[in-house]
């Protein structure tokens, strides 16, 4: 410390104590809520049990003692008189006179200072030296008086009492050894009470917390609920404590609200989509007679018309695909569950991709698993068309045409059969970072060896999401074995056989 | 000789731009813009095939199909802009034989009006007569009567559905098999197609349809028809 700080030397001190305290309080803060409830209730019982484990050890002890040593007082009273008498008579044996005392008090050692000399019954280990200083002073000036003390490590009492009409003084002293037991088992037995309250303490606050911690338990989860899209969730009002019923109400509200402007925003979409297709029906319509006629046009119109039609068509595949995922948003996604035969709907599925797939474009091949033999699906077919085409689209957009379209099973998933269909291209591949944000509406990879002229409409695979997504399954994105990409669709297989 | 289509739409630009379109397609047009007009067009000149928007103001496009129907087993074909099952499957009932869905390209409806207008006429063939319940039916001739001469109404695609069950008794044909034959379509074609026509075959040809007797649904599979 410096010298200018020593006369602040105070506030110092009241630093210094924050300081250490700082640790301590940032930890506090840092513990949940539930946590700190139970650590205060736990520190309370703590508190609670010293209080009155003190005071029952001090009480206890006190009367203990102070009962001890009034019966040695009054058993040493009644040794006094045969001392007395065996003591006036001259040439006695002061040592047999003062061991019958000793076994009539039942003192573990009685001492006697008679006629400038001492006797013991415990001569080896007891002298009148060993007695407390300011009890032999006492005792000497006449004045009967204990005082415990400890001898060789054992607690003691010792009872003084001066005989004047032998001139003599008798000190009998008493072993508090099983009274000192007592104590200690005692203590004990408080401080293992004590611990077992602080720990009780401790599971009432984590219980009682837990009670009342339970309304905003239930808030998260259904907040969590409400973040995975799931809107219908709602608090239910349980109780009619007036603590919780506003929260509840004003929770629901703010979910209601939100799920209103969801839909609102997602029938705006769908609305939009259904509007824009009677002008597209009439575009599409006449853009099909003028590419009948295209030869009577200049090669200049020639090719602006083969610019419209190439754009009308991508304008019409946005149209449907806003109005698809708009329809999953709102929710009225419809699902037409067939029982289908793996190999069959994945074969098929890859057709009617190819099929909308300009000519130039090499077809996959297509592999099945054999032991895929036999297995059966509950799916909506055409949902499934939809995800193979977008994927085989992707594919011919982005990576050079799929190479290789394979079906086999997958890992089980919660103890039900899946099945795996992967979509590989030998393309570029798709970028770690990319692989999640990829399937997000309108994303375009940075990498992607695009081709000029036909370009997606931006929400393909995002659509392959929400309807593997509808279909119960998961998509992902791995790299390829030879390079490139490999699009997976993980599906439920039904177990079994087909049903009745 | 062309076939003639009747377009029933309101909205001006689109019944033009359809008019222009099917006519290079090699159809002859007639459009009209409503449900009412349909009416009195089909009883002057019967087309081919009838195109009905759903959303017709006035007579709606399910109430037109209804009211042809009851005069005609015309093809119709019905043209939504919303592809909810519920709309699809009232069209159906109403009794369209198909269906399109905005936008929709005078190519592709000529796929669909072709696949409606195949084996309309009689093949050159030796008619054979196939039977079920008290039933005749003559797929060459278009003949569907019962053993007492009387004639059972159905439309042209409901004829051709009953043809492709009873000419292969017993077995199962799956509703990928029967839109295939009977509409022209794939693997992905719309089972309620095939469902909802079902439906009304029942009601012409079982003695009741709610206990099918003849036309049993194979679960999961699909449909057969048992003589």
């Amino acid at each position: 410390m410096t010298d200018g700080a020593v006369a602040e030397a105070p506030p110092a001190r009241a630093d210094r104590l924050r300081h250490l305290l700082r640790g301590p309080v940032e930890v506090w803060e840092r513990l949940g809520l539930r946590a700190r409830i139970t650590g205060l209730f736990a520190l309370g019982a703590l508190l609670l049990s010293i209080l009155m484990g003190g005071l029952s050890f001090y009480t206890a002890s006190h009367f203990l003692v102070s009962d001890q040593i009034n019966a040695s007082i009054k058993q040493s009273l009644a040794g006094t008189p045969t001392l007395e008498q065996g003591l006036a008579v001259p040439r006695a044996d002061e040592f047999t006179l003062l061991a019958s005392v000793n076994s009539t008090t039942g003192a573990t050692t009685s001492v006697l200072f008679f006629g400038g000399n001492q006797y013991s019954t415990n001569t080896f280990s007891v002298s009148i030296n060993d007695l407390p200083e300011g009890l032999r002073t006492l005792v000497r000036n006449g004045t009967p008086a204990t005082e415990t003390f400890d001898l060789n490590n054992h607690p003691q009492v010792a009872v003084g009492i001066p005989l004047p009409t032998v001139h003599a003084r008798y000190f009998a002293i008493f072993d508090l050894n099983d009274l000192d037991h007592t104590l200690h088992v005692l203590a004990l037995a408080l401080v293992v009470g004590g611990l077992v309250t602080t720990v009780l303490g401790g599971l009432i606050g984590r219980l009682a917390s837990g009670r009342s911690l339970r309304p905003l338990t239930a808030v998260s989860r259904a907040a969590v609920a409400i973040a995975r899209g799931d809107l219908d969730t709602r608090l239910r009002a349980t109780t009619e404590d007036p603590d919780l019923t506003g929260l509840t109400r004003s929770f629901n509200l703010m979910v209601d609200q939100l799920q209103d402007r969801i839909e609102r925003d997602a029938r705006f979409a769908s609305d939009v989509s259904h509007e824009l297709r009677s002008p597209l029906t009439t575009i599409a319509n006449t853009l099909n007679v003028l590419e009948a006629h295209s030869s009577e046009l200049s090669p200049r119109a020639g090719q602006a018309l083969e610019l419209l039609g190439g754009d009308l068509r991508r304008f019409e595949r946005m149209v449907a695909e806003l109005l698809e995922i708009s329809r999953s948003d709102t929710g009225s996604a419809e699902m037409s569950l067939e029982f289908v035969d793996a190999g069959e709907l994945v074969r098929q599925a890859v057709a009617a991709g190819v099929r909308t797939l300009p000519e130039a474009v090499a077809p996959p091949q297509v592999w099945i698993d054999p032991l895929l033999d036999d297995t059966i699906l509950n799916v909506d077919k055409r949902r499934f068309e939809r995800v193979m085409t977008n994927l085989l689209e992707n594919a011919a957009l982005y990576g050079g045409g799929a190479t290789r379209v394979a079906a086999e099973p997958g890992p089980d998933r919660r103890g039900l059969p899946t099945m795996v269909v992967a979509v590989e291209d030998h393309g570029p591949g798709v970028p770690l970072g990319e692989r999640r944000r990829i399937f997000d509406r309108f994303y375009r990879g940075q990498t992607a060896g695009r081709r000029g002229a036909s370009t997606g409409t931006g929400l393909g695979l995002a659509l392959v999401a929400e309807h593997v997504r509808l279909l119960g399954g998961l998509v992902g994105i791995e790299d390829a074995p030879g390079g490139g990409a490999r699009f997976t669709v993980e599906l439920p297989v039904t177990d079994g056989e087909e049903p009745g | 000789m062309s076939s003639r289509i009747l377009v029933v739409e309101d909205d001006e630009r689109i019944r033009s731009s359809m008019r222009l379109a099917l006519e290079e397609e090699g159809y002859e047009v007639d459009d009209v813009a409503s449900g009412e007009e349909a009416l009195d067009h089909f009883s002057a000149q019967a087309p081919d095939v009838t195109l009905i928007d759903l959303m017709l103001p006035g007579m709606d496009g399910f109430e037109c199909c209804r009211a042809l129907r009851r005069q005609s087993a015309v093809p119709i074909i019905m043209v939504t802009a919303r592809t909810d099952t519920h709309d699809i499957v009232a069209g159906l009932e109403a009794g369209a034989d198909d269906y399109v869905t905005k936008p929709f390209v005078a190519k592709e409806l000529g796929a669909r009006i072709r696949a409606l207008l195949r084996r309309a006429r009689p093949a050159e063939e030796e008619p054979r007569v196939l039977t079920f319940g008290d039933l005749e039916l003559i797929p060459e001739q278009g003949v569907l009567r019962h053993r007492d001469g009387e004639d059972v109404h159905c439309t042209r695609t409901e004829f051709r559905l009953l043809c492709e069950l009873a000419t292969n008794p017993n077995k199962v044909l799956t509703r990928e098999q029967l839109l295939d034959r009977v509409w022209g379509y794939d693997y992905f074609g719309d089972g309620r197609l095939v469902d909802v026509h079902i439906r009304r075959l029942r009601t012409k040809v079982e003695p009741d349809p709610a206990l099918p007797r003849h036309i049993l649904t194979v679960r999961g599979m699909g449909y057969k028809l048992v003589p």
